[in-house]
């Protein structure tokens, strides 16, 4: 006969009980439990799939803030990366740099913004002694820019950025905006109802 | 997916046994490499799509001259009551600005008068655009917007005089 833990001993019909045979008393329950790989397995296949879908491989051009809300478009080209001049309600940037306030330029009656002029034709020569140096021909000065603008500010500073910009060599402006979701025509909505 | 593969069995063996051909398939580091891949993916995910439109400072009709007969200068005005179409020497009734209960202009008027113009001058391309002083930059974004999206990609953009 086998050598058996001291405690209590069920007979063997209790020992098949399903009350009797699990609950005995000073039994240790077993306490691993087998963990569900195949819905976890499937959850990060979906995940990977969505964000592989969701990747952009120009990743973040623009720097978002809170203070500029870009206007949307719909028929709109993918952006590149080049200067961008921000226009808050509040004030104007350059990479960074402020430039002035926006109350301040809306109230002079000149055409252009000297220090963005300023700014931008450092930045042009910047970008043309570095290219020189590389004798690359790719690199050529194109004269793009991104207007980041707020879509509350009004043309009259807009128009004064825009000619800040192409007396400073920058001809090619761009305007950032938000991409919106084309709007479905009549027959579209239609196909859609099912009708 | 995970756990036992059902495996095929095959014609018994030269012994005469059957060979199991059941493996298990480690997923440890499959999951180790989804894990690695979703928190790569994460970290350089673009939630805000942006977008640009390209807009000149010159405008008027092409260049070419082949196309000088083919095209003429097309001019809108735009103020924030009215936007006023020029084709030409004509000029089309004044398309009053009403706005939705977000305050985005209706451009349907717009959209219709571009495709009468389009219909005439199929080569027509270019337009200008004319804003006040005055004019949101929501709005000229929305009219640059659905001019392009109306078949005229080269919009040029100047103040508008008087």
């Amino acid at each position: 006969m086998a050598i058996q833990v001291p405690g209590k001993r069920f007979g063997k019909r209790l020992q098949r009980s399903r009350v009797f045979g699990k609950g005995k008393l000073n039994a240790k329950r077993v306490m691993t439990a087998d963990l569900l790989i195949t819905p976890m397995v499937d959850m990060f296949v979906i995940i990977v799939l969505f964000l592989i879908a969701n990747f952009s491989a120009t990743g973040d051009v623009l720097n978002i803030t809170k203070d500029i809300r870009l206007p949307e478009a719909v028929n709109v080209k993918d952006i590149e990366l080049v200067p961008v001049v921000m226009i808050s309600n509040e004030q104007v940037l350059v990479s960074g740099t402020v430039i002035g306030r926006v109350e301040d330029l809306s109230r002079e009656d000149y055409l252009n913004i000297p220090a963005l002029e300023e700014k931008l034709r450092d930045m042009k020569k910047q970008y043309e002694d570095l290219h020189a140096l590389a004798n690359e021909e790719s690199g050529k000065f194109k004269g793009d820019v991104n207007i980041q603008g707020d879509k509350d500010i009004q043309y009259k500073i807009l128009k004064r950025v825009m000619y800040s910009c192409m007396t400073a060599g920058y001809n090619n402006i761009n305007f950032a905006t938000q991409t919106a979701s084309a709007p479905k025509t009549g027959e579209q909505q239609a196909s859609v109802r099912g009708l | 997916m995970a756990g036992g593969m059902g495996g095929a069995e095959l014609g018994p063996s030269s012994s005469g046994k059957k060979k199991p051909l059941d493996t298990t398939i480690n997923l440890v580091p499959f999951i180790d490499l989804m894990a690695v891949t979703i928190s790569f993916l994460i970290m350089t995910a673009v939630w805000t799509q942006i977008g640009r439109l390209q807009v000149s400072s010159s405008g008027g009709p092409s260049d070419n001259p082949d196309d000088n007969d083919k095209t003429i200068p097309l001019t809108l005005l735009i103020t924030d009551k009215e936007l006023k179409l020029t084709a030409g020497t004509s000029t089309f009734d004044p398309i009053p600005v009403i706005r939705d209960a977000k305050g985005r202009i209706d451009l349907t008027r717009l959209q219709m008068r571009i495709k009468e113009v389009r219909t005439n001058l199929p080569e027509q391309a270019a337009i200008t655009l004319q804003p006040e002083d005055n004019v949101r930059y929501e709005d000229l974004v929305r009219i640059i917007d659905e001019c392009i999206g109306s078949g005229l990609p080269n919009v040029s953009v100047a103040a508008a005089i008087g």
